[in-house]
């Protein structure tokens, strides 16, 4: 006896140290193991871990000898309700044989007699909370005695097995929680960092990853247009033209929940939606309202469709949805509102870009000008030489081939105008930011010249190029030298110099200053400047620097002003260097 | 060769296909023709003999047409200027104007415009050009005059009378009305009219007679 004990204890110990150290992923084999070596220890028959939930069965692990069928589940409601309700109380059930089964377990004893059980001990498995399950050994070959003493050692046994369970449970949904913020935060990172262009792949992106995390067959997110009608909507497997959901998708725009397990719980209303879900199969659906500043965006909808695979936490399962939802919600009306702003923006860039041009309008005349001068002047030479009595075709020949160049000189300053008014969607291509900025350079030179600037380019070779728009990145640095030329405008007491400057900024920038020998900024000035509508000239709209830093803001860089020491400011700003592993 | 005389148009525009179509014009309406790029390149070349004219770009990068213009005014040197422009500002013309510019063109020039504004161009350097070998010719004269009849020359032609000549330069009547004589002979002059106008145009005054005594 006292033999027994101390193997009994032995057991116990070895069996309690070994499933201390087994991590998560393996304590069902742990487990089993132990449940093998408990069974094998006591000469029962057949030994049960049966893991409690809520919803439904939970999981089961047993060992039973060979050729003894598994014994039925004793939680079972139906087959075992007085067992069922014993365990359910924290309390011990045991018999040695059948009989000793009170009356009102009367159900319980024909269900243990029809699966052969002629003795048996079940007892609840709880670490100080809620049961976790029921560790139970039956015996179907003969009845055998379950003495207190062992009973006690067993509740010893059982506490180290729910102790276990309990371990897998917290490490499980720890593990799952940490899974959930993961895919959370990079969700949000990658909308966050999302431009309206890359939008599609990235929502089919974020939705497979929630589709399997959730370990649901489909999902799919649709988008409210702001006048009530559906913009979009991006799914996953052949899935879901919302035409076919004409209920669920006006519930959802009214900003419910349209939760359901069956769909043949649906009202009448839905039939239209009843015969969608058929034709697709769709089991248990969730479809949530995407909310965003007090409007519904859109609704993320996802289902199980054929495979049913049931979650154990419906009430996890919400929260994860809700966070979800945020998180889509965001990425809705952050792209609509990003079209809004590039909207706004590239119609600002027209109106700056016609503003300076109405500024540029004297010296641009100027540069057709010339060319036409040149024309006038070598056509009338060519009459003049046609009138001769003898004709000098050599001559004709050489003039006519002038005319023709200057006309094509003409036509590139008319080419280049057209440019500027442009009004076309961006188009993000790797440039050279020395060549932008002799362009624009080209494009002021009569101005600079009209108004008596000497303006030199000090040009750093071998800059990396950057991504971004030519003609919205022309029109900055158009907008910085209009600015700088305006403000050499009253006359400065020393001479009237404007310098365009490209250099390497750090951390893989590259830079564009323009520095002027004005006046300077005033200094309660300097936080406004870059405000829309402020400005210091009489017939300035005040847009210049407002356009410029927005559009560098959309280029991923910075502007920014500052005063000379030696008299005058400096306008620059930065742009990112394209990386090798860009487009 | 008798070349030669045709007379000299100096381009200066910044503008290359302006410049070489004006000078092509220009030479074959039979004009010699010097383009220059910048106002600084055309000052580097020295004064021509003959009658020669400027056209003249208003805005260049540098020293700029009317800054040339006034450069030159202060270097006394003759140059009839016909100025051209892309970009027309009044206030600018008008001060070309009055610096004794020839005429202002718009580009594109028509050619009937800048031939008769280089004409009159010609003809205000040919008559400045006349004026200055005039003036260098009575100072050749001038030059051959001694000290004493230099300084009565000076004072004679001041209205002074040969008495109060004689008392300031501290001679006698006689020699006075002698010098006089010679000086009306040096100096080609017919009447006391005429010779009061040879002083004028080389510019001799009283002071100048004074300070040589």
């Amino acid at each position: 006896m006292l033999e027994e004990r101390l193997r009994f204890e032995t057991l116990l110990s070895e069996l309690s140290a070994g499933l201390i150290h087994v991590p998560a992923s393996t304590i069902d084999a742990a487990l089993e193991r132990a449940l093998q070596q408990v069974v094998t220890f006591l000469g029962v028959d057949r030994g049960n871990l049966d893991v409690y939930e809520e919803v439904g069965r939970g999981a089961r692990i047993s060992w039973a000898l060979a050729g003894v069928n598994e014994s039925p589940h004793v939680l079972d409601d139906d087959q075992f309700p007085w067992t069922a309700k014993q365990l359910g109380r924290g309390d011990i059930v045991r018999f040695s044989q059948v009989d000793e089964l009170p009356e009102e377990a009367a159900i319980d004893r024909a269900s243990y007699e029809r699966a052969g059980t002629r003795s048996k001990v079940c007892l609840p498995l709880s670490a100080g909370g809620p049961m976790l399950g029921v560790l139970s050994f039956g015996s179907v070959r003969s009845e055998r005695a379950w003495p207190a003493e062992l009973v006690e050692r067993l509740r010893l046994l059982s506490e180290a097995f729910a102790s276990t369970l309990e371990r897998k449970r917290v490490e499980l949904s720890l593990a799952e929680r940490l899974r959930f913020e993961k895919l959370l935060s990079s969700l949000s990172t990658a909308f966050s960092q999302l431009s309206a262009g890359d939008f599609n792949r990235e929502v089919q992106r974020a939705l497979h990853r929630v589709v399997d995390f959730l370990g649901v067959a489909r999902g799919s997110l649709i988008e409210f247009s702001r006048d009530g009608g559906t913009a979009h909507s991006w799914a996953i497997e052949e899935w879901m033209d919302v035409g076919e959901f004409p209920w669920m998708t006006s519930r959802l725009q009214r900003g419910d929940f349209v939760s359901f397990s069956e769909f043949e719980t649906l009202p009448d209303e839905a039939a239209v939606d009843r015969r969608s879900y058929l034709a697709h199969r769709v089991k248990p659906q969730v479809a949530m309202p995407l909310m965003a500043g007090g409007t519904v965006v859109g609704g993320l909808v996802f289902s199980t469709g054929d495979t049913e695979r049931p979650r154990s936490d419906e009430l996890v399962l919400m929260q994860q949805l809700q966070l979800l939802g945020e998180v889509f919600a965001h990425a809705l009306s952050r792209k609509q509102g990003e079209l809004e702003t590039q909207r706004l923006r590239q119609e600002l860039t027209h109106i700056g870009r016609v503003s300076a041009m109405g500024e540029l309008t004297a010296s641009l005349a100027h540069e057709l000008n010339q060319p036409l001068s040149a024309i006038l002047s070598n056509a009338e030479t060519a009459q003049e030489l046609l009138a001769a009595d003898v004709i000098d075709l050599e001559a004709v020949r050489e003039v006519l081939s002038d005319i023709v160049a200057d006309d094509r000189r003409a036509a590139a300053v008319i080419q280049r105008l057209r440019i500027l008014l442009k009004k076309g969607d961006l188009d993000f291509v790797p440039l050279d930011v020395n060549e932008i900025v002799g362009e624009v350079a080209w494009l002021v030179k009569s101005d600079v010249l009209i108004r008596n600037v000497s303006m030199r380019l000090e040009l750093a070779p071998d800059l990396p190029s950057v991504l971004g728009d030519r003609v919205q990145l022309q029109q900055v640095v158009l907008n910085l030298v209009l600015n700088g030329l305006e403000a050499l405008r009253p006359p400065p007491a020393g001479p009237r110099s404007l310098v365009i400057r490209t250099a390497r900024g750090d951390a893989d920038a590259v830079m564009v200053a323009v520095e002027d020998s004005g006046t300077g900024i005033d200094e309660q000035d300097t936080d406004r400047i870059f405000q829309p509508l402020y400005t210091t000239k009489p017939e300035g709209l005040g847009m210049g620097l407002a356009i410029a830093r927005t559009i560098v803001d959309a280029h991923g860089g910075r502007l920014a002003a500052a005063n000379n020491d030696q008299g005058g400011a400096t306008v620059h700003f930065t742009l990112p260097a394209r990386r090798t592993d860009e487009c | 060769m008798l070349t030669t005389a045709a007379p000299l148009v100096f381009v200066v525009d910044d503008n290359p296909a302006v410049r070489k179509s004006l000078g092509r014009l220009l030479a074959l309406a039979g004009y010699r023709v010097e383009e220059f790029a910048s106002a600084r390149d055309f000052l580097t070349r020295g004064s021509p003999e003959g009658p020669c004219c400027l056209v003249l770009d208003v805005r260049m990068p540098g020293l700029t047409g009317i800054e040339l213009q006034e450069t030159l005014a202060a270097a006394k040197r003759r140059m009839s200027i016909v100025f051209v422009t892309g970009h027309v500002d009044v206030p600018t013309s008008v001060n070309a104007m009055k610096r004794g510019a020839v005429d202002l063109l718009t580009k594109p020039i028509d050619r009937q415009a800048l031939l008769a504004a280089i004409a009159r161009a010609m003809a205000k350097d040919a008559a400045s050009l006349s004026e200055e070998l005039r003036v260098a010719e009575i100072r050749q004269r001038i030059g051959t005059l001694t000290i004493r009849e230099a300084q009565v020359f000076a004072l004679v032609v001041t209205g002074m009378l040969n008495k109060q000549m004689a008392s300031v330069l501290g001679v006698g009547l006689k020699t006075i009305k002698v010098h006089r004589a010679k000086v009306m002979a040096k100096m080609r002059a017919r009447s006391m009219a005429e010779l009061v106008r040879l002083a004028d145009a080389a510019g001799v005054h009283a002071g100048v007679a004074q300070a040589v005594a």
